[in-house]
């Protein structure tokens, strides 16, 4: 272990903050990005319905996404219907008290958002922030109780997208009535936009747009620190299993992470995330990142060198294979996840941050 | 001759009304106790005085003053009474499916699943749960529903409905479709799809473990718009089998001696097969491809019973009701794990010991 300890990777010590209470220094970021010129267009396309139904919109809640809070942020707009990510309209009747998250990455965003308080059903996995793995568990073993689930009460449930809750569960509970929220970012920006939908959900927009202004602040450093430098090929290994190699599948938060950290992803099958060892030797990543080493002391750069076919890879022959113990900030799309980026950039590039 | 003699008579004549007394009313009062077993017990406790103030509140609509919470109502209105009387309809379907299948066919190894529901309703399921994922655009289509029905349940409905009908339409010559040829069209026909789901599996991804569920068979997803869409197919189908208990009992003489009998032995395999078939699908659209009841229930009948339908059939849906339903309790007192997992694992060595005490595979068909 010492001979390989220089190779490990930890995430910055700021990594450890509590969330929701964000220091100053690396607040009110303003958000420009021409959405601004964006939302004027859609706005003069739908000039004339919007004409029609002038006093509708005028008292629902603001469109779209963004970060700026309501006008009038002492008058919550309830209720309120929000769209999803998996596009279906959720009507929230008052301002959510009882949170029941199915996902640790929705925890860690209600708590972001100051509304730890309120999550009264978590997952046996949530380990993040402190004091949450104390809670009523609803999911154990990745099985959604739903008894728990209603004996918790909730007037919001954050689910997760892409089956990680399972549609069936997602349709069972919206058909009990209760407001279900599914998150699915596809990239950090999906993230950046969770964390504001859950924000308008909570009527916490300032809070929600602090946070994604620190966290766009960060993203927009390691952006620039590794803009103009050499991207190298980047297998991230999440598992090996029956000869196949599981890795950022195609399009996927993994493979645009990498991207933004300054890598070029050696990506899988979109919906397998396997690459078989053939794609591997002929995509030769340069960079190897052991993601699975966080739950496997056997897998070391010296085990990966020596399975067969891999020892002519370029990042085999330079000896670039990198333990990442960080594998949950990287792959939990929470608020925490540009720790990951930052872990993830200082793997890829470690002459940039010294 | 003179036993096949003897046996028609008996079949035509049915079992003494004593021992059809005793074998119904026997299961009719363990589906009642399952029943009450299982709506009283799961992972949040609700007191067995308050399940029954629920129960007769919502149900008989008895004018009490609700001392119980909304969560409690909910728990057993709408999650445990939907899902226990799933698990009777589920149980019941199979068990009286099976039946029909092991004399049609006869052959002891048939289930409700033999010639292509479970394949066809699979590759169907998966099909519906991985169109979202692969078609985004339709991912908002999904979340809607079609007679109570999502597209995963519509999918398997359908799936299982055409394979019967295509292994059927393969198996036929000359205007007869001859068992032999039927069960093994069955299995080659299953066999293609089976390629395909694994095929799907394997590139599943993040979707695999809904997938697997689904296989397994569960009924944590029951709903009462569920039951509302089966419910009826298969009560259709039970009152229409039901009343053929003769040709089922003349059938299981085979093809010649029922066509002797005045049978005509094509029309009726042809009714018969997708009248199982139809309860089968609906079954199997709303909680996957539970395993074993549809298999076991019949044979532990006939070794108590005898082979005459007219008691076999309507103890096969008490018995298998009642069997889900106790096989369901446990598996949610269990943690939830896949239903199957757990009539497999208790009924196997329940039946194996029958049949050794038995002595003899004489019951079976």
């Amino acid at each position: 272990m010492p001979a390989q300890s220089r190779y490990c990777i930890r995430a910055p010590s700021h990594g450890a903050r509590e969330p929701g209470r964000q220091p100053a220094r690396d607040v009110q970021l303003p958000r420009v990005k021409g959405n601004g010129i964006i939302m004027a267009s859609r706005l003069r396309l739908l000039f004339p319905v919007l004409l029609l139904s002038f006093a509708l919109i005028a008292c629902s809640a603001s469109p779209g996404g963004g970060p700026v809070a309501s006008p009038d942020a002492s008058q919550p707009a309830y209720p309120l219907v929000l769209t999803d990510d998996a596009g279906r309209q959720v009507t929230l009747p008052a301002r959510p008290q009882r949170i029941v998250s199915l996902a640790p990455s929705n925890t860690e965003i209600a708590c972001v958002l100051d509304a730890c308080d309120q999550v009264v059903g978590v997952t046996d996995f949530d380990d993040y922030p402190a004091g949450v793995a104390s809670k009523q568990k609803v999911v154990i073993g990745a099985q959604v109780d739903v008894e728990k689930v209603v004996a918790a009460d909730p007037d919001l449930i954050l689910a997760a997208g892409n089956e990680l809750t399972p549609s069936s569960v997602i349709r069972q509970l919206a058909g009990l009535g209760y407001p279900v929220l599914v998150l699915y970012p596809r990239d950090l920006h999906g993230v950046y936009a969770d964390i504001n939908l859950v924000g308008r959900a909570l009527h916490a927009e300032e809070e929600a747009a602090t946070v994604v202004a620190a966290l766009t602040t960060r993203e927009e450093i390691v952006a620039a620190t590794v803009a103009g430098a050499e991207r190298p090929r980047t297998l991230y290994e999440v598992a090996v299993y029956q000869g196949l190699i599981y890795t950022a599948g195609a399009d996927s938060f993994l493979a645009s992470l990498i991207s933004t950290a300054g890598g070029a992803p050696v990506v899988g099958d979109a919906l397998s995330t396997a690459i078989q060892l053939e794609a591997l030797v002929t995509a030769d990543p340069q960079l190897i990142l052991l993601g699975d080493a966080a739950y496997d002391a056997s897998i070391t750069p010296a085990s990966v060198a020596s399975r067969s076919g891999w020892s002519g890879l370029t990042a085999v022959r330079d000896g670039r294979i990198v333990l990442v113990l960080d594998d949950l900030l990287i792959t939990r799309p929470g608020p925490r996840i540009i720790d990951g980026l930052e872990a993830l950039a200082r793997a890829i590039h470690p002459e940039l941050f010294s | 001759m003179a036993r096949a003699a003897v046996a028609t008579r008996t079949y035509l004549a049915g079992p003494s009304l004593t021992r059809t007394g005793l074998v119904l009313g026997l299961g009719a009062l363990l589906l009642v106790l399952a029943l009450g077993a299982a709506v009283t017990l799961g992972s949040v406790g609700v007191g067995i005085g308050e399940t029954a103030a629920i129960l007769g509140h919502r149900l008989l609509g008895l004018p009490l003053t609700p001392t119980w919470t909304p969560a409690a109502e909910t728990i057993i209105f709408e999650l445990r009474l939907p899902r226990v009387l799933t698990s009777m309809l589920v149980g019941g379907g199979l068990a009286m499916a099976g039946t029909v299948f092991q004399a049609l066919l006869r052959n002891p190894m048939a289930d409700p699943y033999v010639i292509g529901t479970a394949a066809g309703a699979s590759l169907g399921a998966i099909l519906g749960i991985l169109a979202p994922l692969l078609l985004p655009a339709l991912a908002i289509g999904a979340g809607s529903a079609w007679l109570g029905l999502g597209a995963v349940q519509a999918a398997a409905f359908v799936g299982g409905l055409l394979t019967v009908l295509l292994v059927y339409r393969v198996a036929r010559a000359g205007g007869r479709v001859p068992v032999v040829t039927l069960l093994l069209t069955g299995y080659a026909v299953s066999s293609v799809l089976a390629a395909g789901t694994a095929l799907l599996m394997f590139s599943s991804g993040r979707a695999l473990g809904a997938i697997f569920g689904w296989l397994m068979g569960s009924l944590a997803g029951a709903s009462w718009p569920q039951l509302a869409f089966a419910a009826p197919l298969v009560l259709i189908s039970f009152a229409s089998l039901v009343v053929r208990w003769r040709v089922l009992n003349l059938l299981l003489l085979g093809d010649t001696q029922a066509m002797h009998m005045g049978i005509d032995v094509e029309r009726e395999k042809r009714r018969l097969t997708m009248l199982a078939t139809l309860a089968t699908s609906a079954a199997v659209a709303i909680s996957g491809t539970i395993g074993f009841v549809g298999l076991v229930v019949p044979h532990l009948l006939r070794l108590a019973t005898g082979p005459d339908h007219r008691l076999l059939l309507p103890a096969s849906v008490l018995y298998g009701a009642a069997l889900l339903t106790l096989a369901d309790l446990g598996a949610r007192l269990a943690g939830g794990i896949p239903v199957g997992i757990v009539t497999a694992l208790l009924g196997a060595p329940f039946f194996i010991w029958l049949l050794r005490r038995s002595g003899s595979m004489a019951a079976v068909p």
